[in-house]
């Protein structure tokens, strides 16, 4: 004990040594603090004194407590003829920059931007400047400012020709100071590295979806997604189609049951649609004639790969015929030919927008379209050198290679290719009157890759039991299927597109995930 | 070794000679064993009497030479994927401006680089054959050349452009 205490001693010295330094240490610090502070309120004083404190701020929640009357003008409207106005907008701040006296903030509203000015002057005080410079990027901001023709093109934003002198600025919602990916990145096309920069990869964009959707590529993207639809709903409608809705919850697979996700219904199992096929058949039966649905379409295939997803949505028709097939075959045909037609049309700045981040050739068609049959097919594959049966069905690779060997021979990115196999298509596609190996179905292409799937269906109750049995098919869970061609039934056809892999394909983009706003795939069911 | 063998007793047919048989050693009639590919191949070319194979001026001589020992040296040892597509890079350079390897004639080099890249090219997408279009183009020439292809398979080559965006 008294050995300890006898070297404790000269410890305790060292240490008040040490502690008498550290105190110091700690004053002169205290010091230093209160000279800041002091500092800072000289500096809130001088908050105190500006003149222009009514002019920026964050704006509370709005909760809708009041009304006004302020028109807030979209960004994509301010060009020259509005040089000199006074405007209010909205918008989120892309990116700002301040120097000195200035700062220059770049706002965004979807896939247009413009260049704001906050200069210290008469309207803004200095504090306002250095407000603006803290506002972090992606916050959306109320702007009210004059439009101010610019000497020099902003290269940098959409609205080239004009800038807005800020002179309100108010926050609505400040975004948090991190984020997960920048846009810029995410724009940035992955062929440019020659800088070195950065490109933000596939699964950092699906897991930051909302904020990878603010790029202009995808705003143009999915601008351009909806104009598919809409222009297959206006082609259709103008043929005399009627549009159908079909349950999602089936009692049997459609197409062989295999790739079908089950689901527990009550004290039964159902399962999640492959495809509106049966409804839409059956609405045919009903008299209905000419019908197309749009709806959510269920695959439990397990493959990762760029093209396939376990939820898209499908664009189904179904059509009566008199005599020959082919008349369907048409009229997809051309309402294809009509989307393809429509979007080159109407939405020109999104294929050029989507353009520069994912450049491609313009896609090609022929008016009328390109019919090969399948054997014609086999044949030029065969003429490149690849080796298959006549009955074998079509791979990926050969798929893709009679793509080019079609662009290449006739400059068409679309085609049609009839007559497949009877041996690869499902039980109700009705088999070729000549030869009873090939069938009267047909796929359609675009860039080489499949996008539609059709046939004629048996119409024949007997015919069709056959088929089904002959593939093995328990007739008992179709039963309802075949009983409704029993009381006279049209011939008919029809087939059913991926719209993800059209607005892909017609984009020419890599990722059928780029083209779905919330992509599910085997290993993804978030966001 | 048994693939040496079969290439060297193509090349006898190639060359028009009646098989001597027992290779790649070969035991000539005159003085010593000769030993390894491309020096029983020289030997062979001598011996039907196809000299101007092996070129006709020093320099042709001298670029036959690099190019047989590139083919037991280079595409020989290459296995990875990344060596076979460097090896075609550099040879689609070097092919951009020549009819044949050592300029403007046939030689052995052609025939001896046929057989070593045939396992390579065959297995090459089409998109690939077009990526390397001057070694398609050459690989094409050789084997249409009288004589040379024997047992190898013909590869087909589409003649216009299916890829527009490789280049």
């Amino acid at each position: 004990m008294t050995k300890g205490e006898a070297v404790g001693v000269p410890e305790d010295q060292a240490q008040s040594k040490k502690a008498a330094k550290k105190l110091q240490k700690e004053a002169e610090k205290a010091a230093k603090k209160a000279e800041k502070q002091a500092k800072l309120a000289a500096e809130n004083q001088a908050d105190e004194e500006d003149f222009a404190k009514d002019k920026y701020g964050i704006l509370p929640m709005i909760q809708s407590q009041e009304k006004l009357d302020r028109v807030l003008v979209h960004v994509k409207n301010l060009t020259e003829d509005k040089a000199d106005q006074m405007v209010w907008l909205r918008a989120r701040v892309h990116t700002s920059r301040a120097k000195g006296k200035q700062c220059f903030l770049v706002l965004r509203q979807q896939q247009f931007n413009i260049q704001g000015l906050v200069a210290v002057g008469d309207h803004v005080s200095k504090q306002m400047v250095k407000f603006a410079a803290n506002i972090s990027k992606e916050s959306i901001v109320d702007v009210e400012g004059y439009v101010r023709k610019v000497e020099q093109k902003v290269e940098s934003c959409s609205q080239c020709d004009v800038e807005l002198h800020i002179v309100k600025l108010f926050v609505v919602s400040a975004a948090e100071p991190r984020l997960p990916l920048q846009l810029d990145d995410a724009i940035r096309p992955e062929t440019g590295d020659e800088e070195g920069r950065a490109t933000v990869n596939q699964d950092t964009r699906l897991d930051n979806r909302i904020i990878d959707l603010r790029t202009m590529t995808s705003q143009s993207i999915f601008r351009l997604q909806s104009g598919v639809c809409q222009l297959f709903r206006e082609t259709l409608i103008k043929k005399e189609f009627v549009e159908v809705q079909t349950p999602k919850i089936i009692s049997a697979a459609s197409e062989g049951g295999a790739n079908v996700f089950t689901v527990s219904y009550f004290k039964t199992s159902a399962y999640l649609a492959q495809s509106p096929q049966l409804y839409k058949q059956m609405c045919i039966c009903a008299d209905f004639d000419k019908v197309f649905c749009i709806g959510p379409v269920f695959r439990a295939e397990d493959s990762n790969t760029h093209r396939h997803l376990t939820e898209f949505v499908g664009l189904d028709i179904e059509m009566a015929f008199n005599y020959h097939y082919h008349e369907v075959v048409t009229e997809i045909a051309d309402t294809l030919v009509q989307i393809f037609k429509g979007l080159r049309d109407r939405f020109q700045t999104e294929i050029q927008t989507v353009g520069k981040q994912y450049p491609c050739e313009p896609f090609k068609f022929l008016e009328p379209t390109l019919r090969l049959e399948y054997l014609e097919a086999v044949a030029m594959l065969r003429e490149a050198g690849v080796e298959m049966g006549d009955e074998e069905d079509l791979s990926t690779p050969n798929e893709k290679l009679l793509g080019r060997l079609v662009k290449e021979k006739y400059d068409t990115d679309f085609y049609i290719l009839d007559k497949y196999p009877l041996a690869v298509r499902p039980f109700y596609t009705m088999p070729d009157p000549h030869d009873p190996k090939y069938s009267n179905s047909y796929d359609m292409f675009m860039r080489g890759e499949e996008i539609l799937s059709g046939a004629q269906r048996i119409h024949d109750p007997q015919v069709l039991t056959d088929r089904a049995l002959q593939l093995g098919i328990d007739i008992e869970k179709i039963k309802s299927y075949i009983d409704s061609f029993r009381f006279g039934a049209p011939p008919h056809a029809g087939g059913g597109i991926g719209l993800e892999r059209v607005t892909m394909l017609y984009l020419g983009l890599h990722n059928v995930r780029q083209t779905s706003m919330f992509p599910r795939d085997p290993k993804r069911l978030t966001p | 070794m048994v693939a040496t063998a079969v290439e060297l007793a193509s090349l006898e047919k190639t060359l028009g000679l009646s098989g001597v048989g027992g290779v790649p050693e070969l035991q000539t009639n005159n003085g010593p064993g000769l030993e390894g590919l491309t020096t029983i191949a020289s030997h062979l070319v001598k011996v039907a009497k196809k000299e101007e194979l092996l070129g006709t001026t020093p320099e042709k001589s001298a670029l036959v030479q690099q190019w047989l020992e590139y083919r037991v040296t280079q595409i020989d040892k290459c296995t990875t994927q990344d060596d076979k597509r460097m090896i075609l890079k550099e040879l689609n350079c070097y092919l951009e401006d020549k009819v044949y390897l050592a300029g403007n004639s046939f030689t052995l080099a052609d025939i001896m680089l046929y057989n070593g890249l045939h396992p390579i090219v065959a297995a090459l997408t089409h998109e690939d054959r077009e990526r390397y279009v001057n070694v398609s183009r050459w690989f094409n020439h050789i084997q249409h050349y009288p004589g040379v292809r024997q047992h190898f398979a013909a590869i087909v080559f589409v003649r216009n452009r299916l890829y527009p965006t490789v280049h």
